[in-house]
């Protein structure tokens, strides 16, 4: 099947590109998947010719080189080396073992304090990820579900969105929103997500169910917007329902600008939200990227199947 | 970081724990020189009075003691009419119990944690009932909160600034002398004292110009909770070494199937650094099957000394629920004693201490559950925010052979947020009784990490998520008092002292 190794850069395939024949927008897959393994091997055969220097091409969102991370605390190494390139408008999906990095890679993302990084460069739209805060990576567009929410007693669910809200308006230039108005904007998104609006005067993810927390997440990411949407396991200990509620959601926001990367153990959440990439992660490296196919074998035989070269 | 902390912690549980080392009259008289009172060489009157009666008991008595209590009781001599029993009663025994009460020591275990020299070491000055002020243009004390009031100054009650019109029938709330019906005159002669305290209660009794009585009669359902409003007019300024006190009394007596709330409120008024010492006792006796709901806010001046006495008697299926922030006093202490003297009693107790200055909080809380089928839940929580501040909490939970099936939890959490900040906490469970449910647990930290990172993570800068998560810390406790313009009040409150620029409300 069509595997990259990962540090061959995807600058190639892009929606714009001439060399597809096939349409190839995001909604596209979600409605024929098998329209991707076609667009997939059609990458393959066609290595980098016509993106680059062409105008149309998708600029680049992140770009992840050589990173290696360790456990603040312990200084136990987790991640060894990890590469990763993520254009305007894709969808990644990084598939692993347990223990093999994953949560890891994308909490350093946002700048998780657990975590120290001790080499390689993350750059996000142009700018050295690193060297800013987390909520500088928040303002700037980059949103993570986490896979367990923190329970916030004492603070209500829509003071807590209204304030970070407000923080994004702030970062734009734009004026703030009163409590009010606040509820103005956000009583539409719940629907988005099928969330009761009782939820909003609840404190933060207090005594919610794994399947509210997880949709709680979602309505934040829809009510705060994203330019890079990283969902850590969010299909994890959701029902069928939910999880097509939460895809719905994801899918809905997802435009040729911005690009979601989603950590998961199963293919079934990459049918409702169909992957540009799978990332195959062991050991703190991305040893293998290529497209649904992996999954479908991951699904089949294991990690085994594919781990090692 | 927690370890930047000077922390004191001593936890004690579930262990029987040794009486505190009491001096008694034995060990006394045995190792010491014999003391001469003070009194002794002091003017005298000819009225007979208690701390001149009994030489030979005087002669193991305290002399700054004997000297406060002197005092106390020649501030009262003045008035004309002669003291009702139940208030003579409880002078009688409080000042007989003074003669053998030293002041105490932090060897006492009591005060291991809690230093009342700041009182001891200043001149203390009763305080006469003002009489020609114009009270009413004070505008806090136009402050009605709720419908149903009354202003306590000094410790006097001021009939023309309380409003207790919409009282039911039936439903008494005032002096002693202003009691009419004799069957409540002899409900109150029953139950006062119904307890007997430390030093500070005991002086209580005796300085206490009057006993406030709220009578609940059986079966009365009071809708509207009653608002206590006690002020604090009269100060010195700082470092000038005088206190005067005041010591507001009150008796709370509902009878069987009675329900009332009662708002207890302790505001200083001139300036924020006035000293003054509110020595205040309330005792509650509820009925078989009654209910109160006490809420207490304790807000006084950053100088003053607050001695805060609540003595609570729970009959069978009986409800008691205090709800307390306190954030005011230099010194200042709550003593919480409940006694259970029926099955099925449930006791709810939420408190919330802050120390944002120089200035101790001090929490003594005691549960004495004696009968089978008790409920108690208690939730302590503390915020120390300043190098110099202090927060003591030992709360003391007795579950005794006869009180089988009680479910009893207490959870005492505090948060340090300065270094050097400094929380003494001791919860203890004596547990005498085989089959019960009793659970404890005592936290001291900094914020959460992981919480921060979350406000973080959605693009909140760090300074306001600590701000969120600390207003947050408190609301636990504010969320739970039970009317919701008191919550308002106290959350405003509480953030203005915790950053003076969020806006109020």
């Amino acid at each position: 099947m069509a595997l990259f190794t990962p540090n061959l850069s995807f600058n190639t395939f892009t929606y714009n590109s001439s060399l597809f024949t096939l349409p190839a927008t995001r909604r596209r897959f979600i409605r024929c998947p098998r329209s991707l393994k076609l667009r997939a091997s059609l990458a393959v055969d066609s290595p980098s010719t016509s993106a680059t220097g062409r105008g149309g091409a998708a600029e680049l969102l992140l770009e992840v080189k050589d990173l290696s991370a360790v456990i603040t605390e312990s200084k136990q190494p987790v991640l060894k080396g990890v590469n990763l390139t993520v254009r305007e408008g894709e969808v990644h999906a990084v598939m692993g073992k347990n223990g093999s990095g994953k949560s890891t890679f994308v909490k350093v993302l946002v700048g998780h304090p657990d975590y120290e990084i001790t080499g390689g460069s993350i750059t996000y739209k142009g700018q050295d990820l690193l060297e800013m805060e987390p909520e500088e990576r928040a303002v700037a567009g980059m949103f993570m579900s986490f896979q367990s929410p923190v329970e916030i007693p004492g603070v209500s669910n829509i003071d807590f969105l209204n304030m970070a809200y407000n923080a994004r308006r702030r970062k734009l230039g734009q004026p703030e929103l009163g409590p009010i108005e606040f509820y103005g904007y956000i009583a539409p998104k719940l629907e988005l997500v099928n969330m009761k609006v009782d939820l909003l005067n609840r404190n933060v993810n207090e005594g919610f169910s794994g399947g509210e927390k997880k949709r709680n997440e979602i309505l934040q990411l829809v009510v705060l917007g994203a330019d890079l949407a990283i969902l850590d396991e969010i299909d994890s200990g959701l029902d069928v329902d939910a999880l097509r509620d939460v895809a719905k959601a994801v899918n809905g926001l997802l435009t040729p600008k911005n690009s979601v990367l989603m950590i998961t153990h199963y293919l079934r959440l990459l049918e409702f939200i169909a992957p540009t990439y799978i990332h195959i992660m062991e050991n703190g490296r991305i040893v293998k990227t290529g497209d649904i196919s992996i999954a479908k074998v991951l699904e089949k035989e294991g990690y085994k199947a594919i781990s090692g070269t | 970081m927690l370890t930047a902390h000077s922390v004191a912690i001593s936890i004690v549980s579930s262990i029987i724990h040794p009486p505190p080392t009491a001096l008694t009259s034995q060990s006394i008289s045995s190792c010491l020189p014999k003391l001469i009172p003070g009194s002794k060489t002091r003017r005298r009157t000819e009225k007979a009075r208690v701390f001149t009666q009994s030489p030979t008991l005087a002669v193991l008595s305290d002399p700054h003691v004997l000297l406060l209590a002197e005092t106390l009781e020649d501030s009262l001599q003045s008035s004309s009419s002669a003291p009702l029993p139940p208030l003579q009663k409880l002078r009688d025994i409080s000042a007989q119990s003074l003669l053998l009460t030293p002041w105490p020591s932090r060897k006492d275990e009591p005060f291991r944690f809690t230093d009342t020299s700041f009182i001891k070491n200043s001149h203390i000055e009763p305080i006469s009932p003002s009489k020609s002020r114009s009270l009413a243009s004070l505008p806090v004390l136009s402050d009605t909160l709720l419908p149903l009031n009354v202003t306590i100054l000094d410790g006097y009650v001021v009939d023309s600034l309380s409003q207790l019109s919409e009282l039911p029938d039936g439903v008494f709330v005032g002096g002693l002398s202003s009691i009419t019906s004799e069957a409540t005159m002899k409900r109150v002669s029953e139950c006062v004292p119904n307890f007997q305290g430390d030093l500070f209660w005991l002086l209580n009794g005796v300085g206490a110009p009057d006993i406030i009585v709220i009578y609940v009669p059986e079966g009365c359902r009071v809708e509207s909770p009653l608002h206590l409003k006690y002020f604090s007019l009269k100060g010195s300024e700082k470092d000038s070494k005088t206190l005067p006190i005041s010591n507001p009394r009150v008796l709370v007596l509902v009878e069987k199937g009675g329900e009332i709330g009662i708002v207890e409120e302790y505001t200083g008024v001139d300036g924020t650094d006035m000293c003054y010492w509110a020595n205040s006792v309330m005792e509650i006796v509820i009925g078989n099957g009654a209910k109160v709901s006490h809420s207490y806010i304790q807000t006084q001046s950053l100088g003053a000394a607050h001695i805060k006495w609540t003595s609570v008697r729970q009959e069978s299926t009986s409800i008691y629920e205090l709800t307390e922030v306190s954030t005011g006093g230099k010194l200042s202490r709550h003593n919480l004693h409940v006694q259970q003297v029926g099955p099925e009693t449930v006791t709810e107790l939420s408190t919330f201490h802050l120390s944002i200055g120089d200035q101790i909080q001090d929490l003594h809380s005691k549960l004495v559950l004696d009968h089978p089928r008790g409920v108690s839940r208690q939730l302590h929580k503390c915020i120390v925010a300043h190098s110099l501040g202090q927060a003591v909490f030992d709360g003391n939970v007795q579950v005794n052979r006869d009180a089988q099936q009680t479910d009893a939890g207490q959870l005492t959490r505090s948060l340090l947020l300065k270094p050097r900040a400094t929380v003494n906490v001791k919860p203890n469970l004596q547990i005498i009784a085989d089959d019960v449910k009793c659970s404890h647990g005592a936290a001291i930290s900094d914020l959460e990490d992981d919480q921060l990172f979350y406000f973080q993570a959605r693009g909140i800068d760090i300074e306001a998520a600590r701000k969120a998560l600390i207003i947050s810390f408190a609301a636990e406790v504010i969320g739970r008092f039970p009317n919701t313009s008191v919550q308002k009040k106290v959350e405003g409150l509480i953030r203005k002292l915790l950053d003076p620029t969020i806006p109020s409300g």
